[in-house]
């Protein structure tokens, strides 16, 4: 009897109450996704490579863990309130009717439990099809292919998320059933006794919506203005804390103030009172925000979080991508020369070696001179003359500085240029002509082709997008100026030099954390003459043949070649590795990211939406005052839609201004350089996903409350 | 003539609740007139079937069999826009227990069922004040619910039933939730109203004080109509009227009837 009552009642909450077991289903299936993590394609490649740093970083999951549960439990407690609440008439008539408190708690538990299961059940379900599509979309994303995909279903995921949520659920049956029993019977039969209508005076209201504004404006005077002007990472941290503090202030404030703002509308339109359920409409409305300021501020706040997180999260995911083009080489061995192509044409290891290329590079030769300064023989006065020629009108001349030299990207590129040259031509690295044309030919390009007297610049494209490629054919024309000019551009001692036009750049080795920003290309015989032999590093770079890439994938034959490697004792760096370590950075902070937005997004959601619902149940029967009066239908209909969206809206809204502020932010910090439009882009398009998920919340409650008040007016009427 | 042509006709009117295994009857055919003008008392013990009554006229729940026709117009055959208006502006409904909207103040919920019928503005001005003015409430008009007392708010609610000049008004026990001060001070109203005015009334009681206000007393057992009581308006007074009505009360049904 005791089980097959609580089983109907859960039953009935489960279908009167959609949004309230849909809720529970989300906070299973997010948590279920974040222990299923580590079954992801991603990760499982990741643990591949055995790195200390991946290994540090995946032991840091367990904080992720914790988050995700602080969280969850956040939003199970608030749902299980919000359907307690909705049923305290329910649990007040037990007890009068003489249950013990211990059995009504009893039944609340075996209840939650049930409800608990079916949601575990719905909550496995959708994580794991979401886990899935989770990994398959990542690995197409960021892997390209090379990671293969494997099922993403883990059953020490479901095992743990069974458990926890079940202890979730128990502890919030706890902490609510303790609240509700120590409620008066009265209460919970007859609802909470005379609720103020009349929130703070006007002039009191306006003061809070005042200061509200001003702190938000502070807030985002804050980030526009001195953000990016703070030069330590303390202010830094600082400034980003202060204003998202007064971010979170100047919202409550101007929700708070605004409740009773949205009154004197509906007092003061004398004109417009006899129009339909407006005044009805604007009332409900006020007693939404002045009833529950804090829980609205929290939604907006948890919105506008999301659509930070969220945003940071898939740019970060997308621009990963933007540098995969540059490189060539899978490998770079390091090691005496002799040894190397010993094991490299060793008959293990020859089918996976192909454009084998010993790349060397060394500093220029220099010598101390007066002063102590470390001079070389180089002299680019006559390109120095050119490039100050060419300097925008009204940009003067730095000087050459000794003591570093400071770049900002809202300078002409024509400047920094002169300024990185400043700094860079001091004791230039030298690479032999014949080096890079192999890189060049491996890549697919042609070669350069020096005479003995011209030299060509090796520009990072990565590493200097100061002068990024667009500025190429500008740097171009200011260098053939500089050919044709009566004094040669450079010197060497006595010996003019003259410049090749600027060849494809690309990376010189498979190690992205070894990368040389500028160098001099030099005819071979100029490089063994100039390039001080003690400074010299060789790299032996290779590709894996493309027919065997074609046949097996590119990760099957590395991993052997990358093994071969591993047992001859060489020093080595993959492409791989290097791309791993860099995926793993990009994977970490985007995939936790993108799920702490989605959990603000949801949990934000459905405070908002469990809060209309419960203040709806709790003054359900204004409606059917409005109904005796003679309001029709679909009249109250119109208002409850209206209801619903001022309501969502006015937090929304403030969550979309914060959040246009903190994503201009965020596009800053992640990519100060490159930060186009693009990044905006996407960036508006995850705003856009938040407030198509917002919507389909609204008409869910909206559609929820118009069912809900079809029934209760059916009933009566019928009654 | 015109004045004794009928308002409201209640024709043999039964209302069953329940599945035909347990039917419980709670009109067993009621059949009255209501004249315009007039102050019609309801009155019967608890379960009689006064409130099923008045409910049925206001089309709160239909009856099983039997018409209802106001100005000749059968109120069961109303539905959507129709149904609205009869509710809006053709009867007007005082609940025992007000049914303010508690987030309107007072002005706003008297000028509701006007906003809902997207009434104008000057005229309801006009009579709003006089209204307030009448009913003594001028001082809660800006005043939310929860800042009045009980007897100004069924105040404001009889101005709320009021003020879309309906036919008739149906009140279900008004003075059941006020102490005897505000209950007096309600009917002298309504009473004032109904004299003034000639504002047609119905109202359920098992307040004899109350039911002394009417004209005439329909007295309700079981779900018929047992007795009739009328009030020789002229010359009888109301103190006389209530010792007649107490006399009923305690023959026939609400006093010593029950004891036997």
């Amino acid at each position: 009897m005791f089980f097959k009552l609580a089983y109907q009642n859960a039953k009935r909450s489960r279908q009167e109450n959609l949004i309230y077991f849909f809720t529970l289903v989300i906070a299973v299936a997010s948590f279920y996704i974040i222990l299923a993590l580590e079954k992801q394609d991603v990760i499982t490649y990741l643990r591949t490579f055995e790195s200390a740093a991946v290994e540090k970083l995946l032991a840091l999951m367990p904080v992720l863990y914790v988050v995700a549960l602080l969280l969850i439990t956040f939003l199970v407690l608030f749902a299980n309130r919000y359907q307690l609440d909705r049923r305290s008439r329910e649990f007040g008539l037990y007890m009068v009717l003489g249950m013990r408190r211990r059995k009504l708690f009893l039944q609340l538990m075996t209840e939650g439990t049930i409800t608990s299961c079916f949601a575990l059940v719905g909550g496995i379900v959708v994580g794991g099809i979401l886990s899935e599509l989770l990994s398959l979309v990542t690995s197409r994303l960021v892997g390209q292919g090379i990671i293969g995909h494997q099922l993403s279903f883990s059953v020490a995921a479901v095992g743990w998320t069974a458990l926890v949520f079940l202890l979730i659920q128990c502890f919030v049956s706890l902490v609510l059933g303790v609240r509700m029993f120590s409620r008066e019977l009265h209460e919970l039969l007859y609802g909470r006794a005379d609720k103020k209508q009349a929130k703070g005076t006007a002039r009191g209201n306006l003061t809070a919506l005042l200061i509200g504004v001003g702190l938000l404006g502070a807030s985002y005077t804050i980030v526009l203005k001195y953000f990016f002007l703070a030069n330590s990472q303390l202010i830094l941290l600082a400034s980003l804390l202060g204003s998202v503090l007064l971010c979170c202030l100047g919202t409550l404030f101007v929700i708070r103030g605004s409740a009773r703002m949205i009154g004197l509308v509906a007092g003061s339109s004398r004109q417009k009172q006899t129009h339909g359920l407006r005044t009805f409409t604007l009332r409900q409305f006020q007693e939404f925000i002045a009833n529950k300021p804090l829980s609205v501020t929290a939604s907006s706040l948890l919105v506008f979080f999301a659509i930070v997180f969220l945003s940071a999260g898939a740019s970060m995911i997308l621009d990963s991508n933007s540098t995969e083009g540059s490189s060539v080489y899978d490998f770079t061995v390091v090691g005496e020369d002799r040894e190397v192509e010993a094991i490299l044409s060793s008959a293990e290891l020859d089918p996976y070696v192909a454009n084998l290329n010993r790349l060397e590079m060394g500093y220029m030769a220099f010598t101390r001179g007066s002063g102590n300064q470390l001079v070389t023989d180089l002299d680019w006065s006559g390109l120095r003359e050119k490039l100050v020629a060419a300097l925008p009108a009204g940009v003067a001349d730095p000087g050459i500085q000794t003591n570093g030299y400071s770049i900002n990207e809202n300078d002409p590129w024509e400047l920094n240029l002169l300024k990185e040259l400043d700094s860079r031509m001091m004791i230039p690295d030298l690479i032999p002509e014949s080096s890079y044309n192999r890189l060049l030919e491996a890549a697919g390009f042609e070669a350069v082709n020096l005479a003995d007297d011209e030299v060509t610049f090796y520009l990072n494209p990565q590493f200097s997008p100061r002068t990024n490629t667009e500025n190429d054919s500008g740097l171009d024309l200011i260098l053939q100026e500089a050919n044709s000019a009566t004094d040669a551009p450079l010197r060497i001692g006595t010996h003019p030099l003259y410049l090749a036009p600027l060849p494809p750049m690309k990376d010189l080795i498979a190690d992205r954390s070894v990368t040389l920003v500028f160098a001099i290309i030099v005819p071979d015989a100029l490089f063994e003459e100039q390039a001080d032999p003690s400074n010299r590093s060789v790299y032996w770079n290779f590709c894996i043949p493309q027919a065997l890439e074609e046949e097996q994938g590119l990760l099957v034959p590395m991993q052997a070649a990358s093994n071969l490697l591993m047992s001859s004792g060489l020093e080595y760096e993959s492409y791989l590795q290097n791309f791993g370590r860099q995926l793993f950075y990009v994977v970490a902070s985007s995939y936790t990211l993108l799920y702490l937005g989605f959990i603000f997004l949801l949990i934000g959601c459905s405070v908002l939406a469990l809060q209309f619902l419960t203040q709806m149940q709790q003054t359900k029967s204004r409606y059917l005052t409005l109904s005796m009066l003679g309001a029709e239908h679909a009249q109250v209909r119109r208002s409850l839609y209206s209801q619903v969206a001022a309501y969502f809206l006015l937090p929304l809204a403030l969550a979309i201004a914060n959040g246009a502020v903190g994503l201009w932010a965020i596009v800053r910090i992640l990519n100060p350089i490159n930060g186009g439009p693009q990044t905006y882009y996407s960036a508006a398009a995850i705003a856009g996903v938040v407030i198509l998920i917002e919507l389909l919340y609204a008409l869910a409650v909206a559609r929820s409350a118009d069912h809900a008040l079809d029934q209760f007016l059916l009933n009566t009427r019928a009654g | 003539m015109s004045k004794l042509t009928k308002l409201l006709e209640v024709q043999d009117v039964r209302k069953n609740y329940g599945k035909t295994a347990s039917v419980t009857q709670a009109l067993r055919g009621v059949s009255f007139d209501v004249l315009p003008g007039e102050f019609l008392g309801i009155m019967g013990a608890s379960g009689s079937g006064k409130t099923t009554l008045l409910n049925c006229i206001a089309t709160i729940i239909k009856p099983t069999e039997g018409r209802i026709l106001l100005s000749g117009e059968n109120i069961s055959d109303f539905g959507g826009k129709d149904l609205a208006r009869y509710r809006g502006s053709r009867i007007g409904y005082l609940f025992q227990d007000f049914e303010l909207l508690d987030n309107l103040t007072g002005r706003e919920n008297i000028l509701l069922p006007l906003s809902i019928h997207g009434e104008s503005v000057a005229s309801a001005e006009a009579k709003l004040t006089e209204l307030a003015e009448f009913f003594e409430i001028v001082d809660v008009l800006q005043k939310f619910p929860t800042q009045m007392s009980g007897g100004e708010k069924q105040r404001v609610a009889a101005a709320r039933c009021l003020i879309s000049d309906p036919d008739v008004v149906l009140a279900d026990e008004p003075t059941g939730a006020l102490d005897t001060r505000s209950a007096r001070l309600l009917m002298d109203k309504l009473d004032g109203s109904n004299r003034a005015h000639g504002t047609t009334i119905l109202m359920v009681t098992h307040d004899p004080n109350a039911a002394s206000f009417c004209s005439r007393i329909l007295f309700i057992q079981d779900g018929v109509i047992f007795h009739e009581l009328r009030r020789q308006v002229s010359q009888e007074s109301r103190m006389e009227f209530y010792e007649r009505i107490l006399a009923v009360m305690a023959q026939l049904g609400g006093g010593s009837a029950n004891v036997l």
